[in-house]
C-alpha cells in the first residue's frame, strides 16, 4: 500500500490540472479581496468569512475537484496506464483506495486553498478585525476537508464507472450542479424520503458556512456533519472499489 | 522445480454470445521466446489481458511461476514487465519521470536503476522532453523500459516493435535476444511482422478465433516449413512431364510465372536438375527454397495470406 501511495502522491504532485486548479485559485485568492480594500462598511468576523469566502467556496469551487477526478483518476483508463497498474502485483482493492486517498488530499487542498489564502490576504489587506472566531474557524476548515474527502469518494466511483475523463468531467459537473435541486423536488414528492436527503452531504454541505459552533451542535448535527459525511466516503469507497475489482480494464 | 513461466488450463474468456477465447493450452517454458500469432481479433491480446489481470476467465485456470492460486498470481504479477496494447505512458511526464512513477509503483529501492535502463533502451538523452512529444517508436522504448524496470523474470510484450524503423527494430530485437540470452528472462512476444518474430522465437503458438491451433518450436517449424525445389526451365509442361514420369510423383506446383515448386526429392537436388537437363530442358532457375512463418502460419489457419 505504501508504495501505490508513494507512486500516486508523485502523480498528483506531477498532475497539471490540479497546478492548474491551485494556481487559479491562489490568483482568486490574492486579487479578489483587493476589491475590498478601504471598503468602509466590511461584516466583520463571521460575516466576511461567511459572505465573501466560504460562499464562493460553496456555490464554485466545491465543483472543481471533478477536473481533478477526470485527468487524475479517469484518465488513468483513456491512457492505459491503468493497465499497468493492475498488473503491476498490487490488489485492486488496494489500488482503488490509494488513489481515492491521494484524490481525496487533493480535493482537500482544492477546497481549502480559499478559506486559508484568501482569508490570510483578506486579513493583510484589510485588518485583522474581520477574522473569524478561531473555533468556527477551524470547524469550518474540518468540515470543509471532511465533506471534501466525502464528495472525494463519489467522484473517484463514477471517473471508475465512467473510465475516460471527458465523460467524467461533463457528467461530475452536471451532476453536482444539478443533485441539490434535484433532491429537494424528489424530498418534496416522496415525503419518506426526506430525511434521508436532508441528512445528505449534498444538501447539508450548503450549511456548513451556516451551523453555529460546534460546542452548541446536538445529536442530529453530529449525525449531518460528522457522521453521514464519514459514512458516505467509507460506502462509496467500499462500493467504488468493489466495482474497480470485478471491472475490465481495457 | 517447475519447468514452465505460464500456463493455461482450458481457459475461456466469453463476452456475451462472443466466445474470444476457447479451452485454451498454453505452456511457455522457463528461458524461452515465445512467439504468440494470430491475426487481430484472434484472441492474442485477450489472453494476455487475462494472464496479467485486467480481466477474468469465464472458465479455466492461470498459473504463473507454478502458482495458479488467485492471491499468489496477484503477488507473482510483480516479477512480469508487460507492453498490453501499446506503450501505457503518462504524456505529461518526461521518460525519467515515467520510470520514476512505475519504480514506486513498484517498490523499487534507489533512483540507479532510472538511467540504467533508459541507457538501455536509447532514452537517456531526451532530458526534459515529456512523452507526449516523443515518436512512437521512442513510446515503444520509453513502455519497454518500463517493462524491464525492476529485472522482470518474464516479460509480456504485445506488439513491441510497433512503429520502431528499421535500425530501431533490430536493436530491440538484439535487446530482447540480450535479456534472454544473459539474463535468463522469458518473454512473450506478440507481434505481426512474423519475419521479425522468426529471428528472435525459440518457440510459437498459433492461435485463431480463439483457439490454440499449435504450439511448436522453432526447431520444430523448421522441419515443418515445407522445403521444395523452385525450378524455372524453358518449358515447364514438358519439366512437369518429366518430373512425374522421372521421379513418379505429382508432389509438385507449377505456378502462374511457369515456375515449378517441386515438394519431393527436395534431397536430390543433383538427379532432378540432371534428369531435366538429359531431355533437353534449359534450366534457368534452379533452387532449393523453404516457407517462411508468415506462410506456414497462413496455411495454419487455412487463409490464402496473412494480415
Amino acid at each position: 500500500m505504501g508504495n501505490l501511495l508513494k507512486t500516486e502522491w508523485y502523480k498528483l504532485k506531477k498532475d497539471r490540472s490540479f497546478w492548474l486548479l491551485t494556481g487559479l485559485l491562489i490568483a482568486l485568492a490574492v486579487l479578489y479581496p483587493i476589491d475590498k480594500i478601504g471598503t468602509s462598511d466590511l461584516p466583520n468576523e463571521n460575516d466576511y468569512y461567511r459572505g465573501f469566502v466560504l460562499s464562493i467556496n460553496s456555490d464554485i469551487v466545491r465543483l472543481l475537484p471533478a477536473i481533478l477526478a477526470g485527468f487524475f483518476f479517469a484518465s488513468e483508463f483513456s491512457l492505459g496506464t491503468m493497465k499497468s497498474i493492475a498488473s503491476s502485483g498490487h490488489s485492486r482493492i488496494r489500488i482503488y483506495f490509494a488513489k481515492l486517498t491521494v484524490f481525496s488530499i487533493g480535493s482537500i487542498i482544492i477546497l481549502l486553498l480559499l478559506p486559508i489564502v484568501m482569508m490570510g490576504v483578506s486579513a493583510i489587506y484589510i485588518g485583522f478585525q474581520i477574522w473569524p472566531e478561531w473555533t468556527f474557524y477551524f470547524q469550518t476548515i474540518g468540515l470543509i476537508a471532511l465533506y471534501a474527502v466525502a464528495f472525494a469518494s463519489i467522484m473517484a466511483l463514477f471517473s471508475v464507472i465512467f473510465a475516460d475523463s471527458g465523460k467524467a468531467i461533463a457528467f461530475l459537473l452536471l451532476f453536482l450542479a444539478f443533485i441539490e435541486s434535484m433532491l429537494n423536488i424528489l424530498s418534496a414528492k416522496v415525503p419518506f424520503l426526506e430525511p434521508i436527503i436532508t441528512h445528505s452531504i449534498f444538501i447539508s454541505h450548503g450549511s456548513i458556512l451556516a451551523i453555529d459552533k460546534i460546542g452548541n451542535w446536538n445529536g442530529d448535527a453530529v449525525l449531518t456533519f460528522i457522521i453521514v459525511p464519514i459514512l458516505t466516503f467509507v460506502v462509496l469507497g467500499i462500493l467504488g472499489s468493489f466495482i474497480f475489482r470485478n471491472k475490465e480494464i481495457k | 522445480m517447475n519447468d514452465y513461466i505460464l500456463k493455461t488450463n482450458h481457459l475461456s474468456k466469453k463476452y456475451h454470445h462472443t466466445t474470444a477465447l476457447n479451452k485454451v493450452n498454453l505452456s511457455i517454458k522457463k528461458g524461452s521466446i515465445y512467439g504468440f500469432i494470430g491475426q487481430n481479433g484472434a484472441g492474442k491480446s485477450t489472453l494476455i489481458r487475462l494472464v496479467c489481470g485486467l480481466a477474468n476467465p469465464t472458465t479455466g485456470t492461470i498459473e504463473l511461476f507454478g502458482e495458479n492460486n488467485e492471491r499468489e498470481l496477484i503477488e507473482f504479477r510483480k516479477r512480469i514487465g508487460t507492453i498490453i496494447e501499446g506503450p501505457a505512458l503518462y504524456p505529461n511526464m518526461t521518460a525519467a519521470e515515467n520510470l520514476e512513477a512505475h519504480r514506486l509503483l513498484k517498490g523499487i529501492p534507489g533512483k540507479d536503476c532510472i538511467a540504467k535502463t533508459l541507457t538501455l533502451v536509447g532514452l537517456l538523452d531526451t532530458g526534459k522532453k515529456k512523452a507526449k512529444n516523443f515518436s512512437l517508436g521512442m513510446k515503444q522504448r520509453l513502455g519497454l523500459a518500463i517493462a524491464l524496470l525492476g529485472d522482470p523474470e518474464f516479460l509480456i510484450l504485445d506488439e513491441p516493435v510497433n512503429g520502431l524503423d528499421p535500425m530501431g527494430v533490430v536493436e530491440i530485437r538484439e535487446l530482447l535476444k540480450k535479456l534472454n540470452q544473459e539474463y535468463g528472462i522469458t518473454i512473450l512476444i506478440s507481434s505481426h511482422i512474423l519475419s521479425e518474430l522468426h529471428l528472435l522465437a525459440t518457440h510459437y503458438g498459433i492461435i485463431h478465433n480463439g483457439e490454440l491451433l499449435e504450439q511448436l518450436s522453432a526447431k520444430e517449424l523448421d522441419e515443418k516449413c515445407q522445403q521444395y525445389l523452385h525450378i524455372k526451365v524453358n518449358n515447364p509442361n514438358k519439366a512437369a512431364t518429366v518430373i512425374e514420369r522421372h521421379f513418379e510423383t505429382q508432389d509438385f506446383e507449377v505456378m502462374p510465372d511457369g515456375s515449378i515448386r517441386l515438394f519431393a526429392s527436395v534431397d536430390l537436388p543433383g538427379q532432378v536438375s540432371k534428369a531435366l537437363a538429359d531431355e533437353g530442358l534449359v534450366i534457368e532457375q534452379f533452387m532449393p527454397m523453404g516457407e517462411d512463418l508468415e506462410t506456414y502460419f497462413a496455411n495454419r489457419i487455412g487463409s490464402g495470406h496473412y494480415g
